[in-house]
């Protein structure tokens, strides 16, 4: 215990001045900024070292991108292998790599988009009961002049097999593959519901973040089950015209950069051109953010990834995908858009997709309306969980059994 | 007119005390009462009820809503399904300022101050024209506003007679004048000290 100097310890006593306790609390409950600042002044200065490596690499990277040879001939030069993690895009269509795309003026009257995001409450041992439970919130935009549609959905899993994996352990990864299933069969119901109704092709729907499965799909659950559904979902979405749309802001990744940097090599491996070196500080976000201008998309791209190979593909529904530029003049931001392939290269629906989601941008500053909606519909709130552990409690209650949170959980709630 | 329309439920009490009660409400737009309105809440484990008065609306903003405010044109085709969106779907949180002036159990109205407030998170609801017209058949319930200086009690009157006077007798009947007269002659023995105030009453019922 910490001692105040020429004072006693601060439990010790319940006849301390005031002002010694206010500063005990203080001190319990702040992050200790001073301890941290040599770290961040050198998270500073690395931080500007790197975008000062960046800022020559992307002089280059633009150059390697305005002079990429032809679609057709990068997709013939692509590397025999790649390095361990390292991922490379391909433009699946003929169009020049360099291609800006314009959306159209406006989202065409009738169109439909279907926001879906979820949230979890994950399974805690702390907690009164083992369970978890999933929400899965929607918002069914229709650009026909009406109030949208909000939907909500929870589900509350206790049984001792959803909440353990196959080595007994509790679940956590899981979750959050379950929560992507529930959101896609969501959106699928949906899109089946708005088709019944007559809204014209594509029906879009729209999740946040990538399409592409984002785990590794080696796990039973994944192959067993997880991945039937999630395709099984693409499958029936493709039979009622409707279009499965990710949307990852602040994307990462350098798929891109590692196609423009391929082309830069002879059939040895090595560079062309004298001074040229692979892109280290730069990567595919950066490059767009100084590419695209404001509302204009790149050609679709397909990353040659072993979950887009090993899974996807044999399923029938590879994923390709764009950069989006949603920000304004001076403040580009850049998402990247992912369809599979079948509706992707409709170029329709490509073109109805572009309208809308910078339309559904411009609304919030750059994060698409729906999507916000979603979210917020799905969210489980601090006090939605204060609310189901009160209802659980009495409900155990009524059937006699007495049960309460873990000590160590009752006392992380003071702070 | 004394028929049974169902009340509505508008909200829940989320702060009281004896002499008014705020209601936290997220109804959509066309349903959000009006200023005057007469609202009931459960009292005394629901063995009475309290009668007020609307007296305040304010519609809440939140981070979201502050966001696509700087955004949104009213009245451009590119913000329609949002702006409906925000309105009849989303409903921003409303906040109703109610004022207390009467209660009523078993044995009939009483006007001026309850026993005791509305409990936190008891339903609120709009009362039916028959609870209205019992409630007002006589103007003591006039009685607690005179004397409450923390609302706009004067255009509170107004608005609360004007609003009663078509079901003690029709719009715009005699006995509907009947009604406002009388209301009047019991404000002029109530504010015998304060002509100016009594003259702005009149004069707003009268126009």
């Amino acid at each position: 215990m910490p001692v105040v100097k020429g004072r006693k310890t601060p439990n010790s006593s319940d006849r301390e001045p005031f002002a010694v306790k206010l500063s005990w609390a203080i001190m319990w409950r702040m992050l200790h900024l001073e301890r941290l600042k040599s770290a961040i002044e050198a998270l500073s200065q690395q931080t500007q070292a790197t975008s000062q490596q960046a800022a020559i690499e992307l002089r280059q990277a633009l150059h390697w991108l305005k002079t990429a040879p032809s679609a057709t001939t990068l997709r013939e030069n692509l590397p025999q292998e790649t390095r361990p993690g390292q991922e490379i895009a391909i433009p699946p269509l003929d169009l020049p790599l360099e291609s800006a795309l314009q959306p159209e003026n406006a989202p065409p009257r009738g169109t439909v988009i279907i926001g879906v995001d979820g949230s979890q409450i994950p399974p805690d041992r702390h907690a009164l009961a083992l369970y978890y439970v999933l929400q899965t919130g929607a918002l069914i935009f229709r650009y026909n002049g009406q109030a949208p549609t909000p939907l909500q959905q929870a589900e509350l899993h206790f049984l001792e097999h959803e909440l353990y994996d196959e080595e007994g352990l509790l679940i956590t990864g899981q979750l959050g593959m379950r929560r992507a299933i529930a959101e896609m069969t969501l959106a699928t119901s949906l899109a089946e519901q708005v088709h019944a109704e007559g809204a014209p092709t594509p029906i879009m729907t729209l999740t946040d973040g990538p399409l592409l499965w984002p785990y590794s799909g080696r796990s039973n659950e994944e192959r067993q089950s997880l991945l039937p559904t999630y395709f099984a979902a693409f499958d029936r979405l493709r039979e009622v015209g409707g279009m499965p749309v990710g949307f990852t802001e602040r994307p990462g990744g350098k798929a891109l950069l590692e196609l423009l940097w391929q082309s830069r090599l002879d059939e040895n491996g090595q560079p062309r051109h004298e001074g040229e070196r692979h892109p280290e500080a730069v990567d595919d976000e950066l490059l767009m953010a100084h590419f695209l201008a404001p509302g204009e998309r790149s050609v679709w791209l397909k990353r040659l990834s072993p979950m887009n190979e090993k899974h996807h593909e044999p399923a029938g529904h590879p994923i390709w995908f764009c950069y989006l530029n949603l920000g304004e003049r001076d403040l580009p931001i850049i998402a990247r858009i992912e369809a599979p392939q079948w509706a992707a290269k409709r170029e329709e629906w490509s073109a109805t997709l572009h309208a809308v989601l910078v339309h559904q941008a411009a609304i919030l500053h750059g994060n698409p309306y729906i999507l916000a909606r979603a979210h917020e519909l799905a969210l489980v709130t601090h006090q939605d969980k204060a609310a189901l552990e009160s209802l659980l409690h009495r409900r155990l209650l009524e059937h006699g059994i007495i049960t309460r949170t873990s000590e160590k959980a009752r006392q992380k709630g003071f702070f | 007119m004394k028929e049974n329309t169902p009340s509505i439920p508008i909200g829940n009490v989320l702060r009281a005390d004896i002499r008014s009660f705020v209601i936290a409400s997220r109804i959509p737009e066309p349903e959000v009462p009006t200023f005057g309105t007469f609202v009931r809440a459960p009292i005394q484990q629901g063995k009475a009820q309290l009668i007020g008065l609307v007296y305040d609306i304010r519609l809440q903003d939140d981070p979201f809503l502050r966001d696509l405010a700087a955004t949104v044109v009213e009245g451009d085709s590119n913000y329609e399904e949002v702006i409906r969106d925000q309105r009849e779907v989303r409903a921003v949180p409303v906040e109703i300022s109610v004022v207390a002036i009467a209660y009523g159990d078993e044995t009939g109205y009483h006007y001026g101050l309850p026993p005791q407030p509305p409990m936190i998170l008891h339903r609120i609801h709009v009362c039916t024209p028959a609870e209205v017209h019992a409630i007002t058949a006589r103007p003591d319930f006039l009685r607690p506003l005179l004397e409450n200086r923390e609302v706009p009690a004067d255009e509170l009157i107004t608005r609360a007679l004007l609003r009663a006077a078509p079901l003690h007798g029709g719009s715009g009947t005699a006995d509907a004048q009947d009604y406002l007269l009388a209301a009047g002659r019991y404000l002029a023995r109530r504010l015998g000290r304060e002509p100016l105030r009594l003259e702005t009453i009149l004069q707003q019922l009268q126009g």
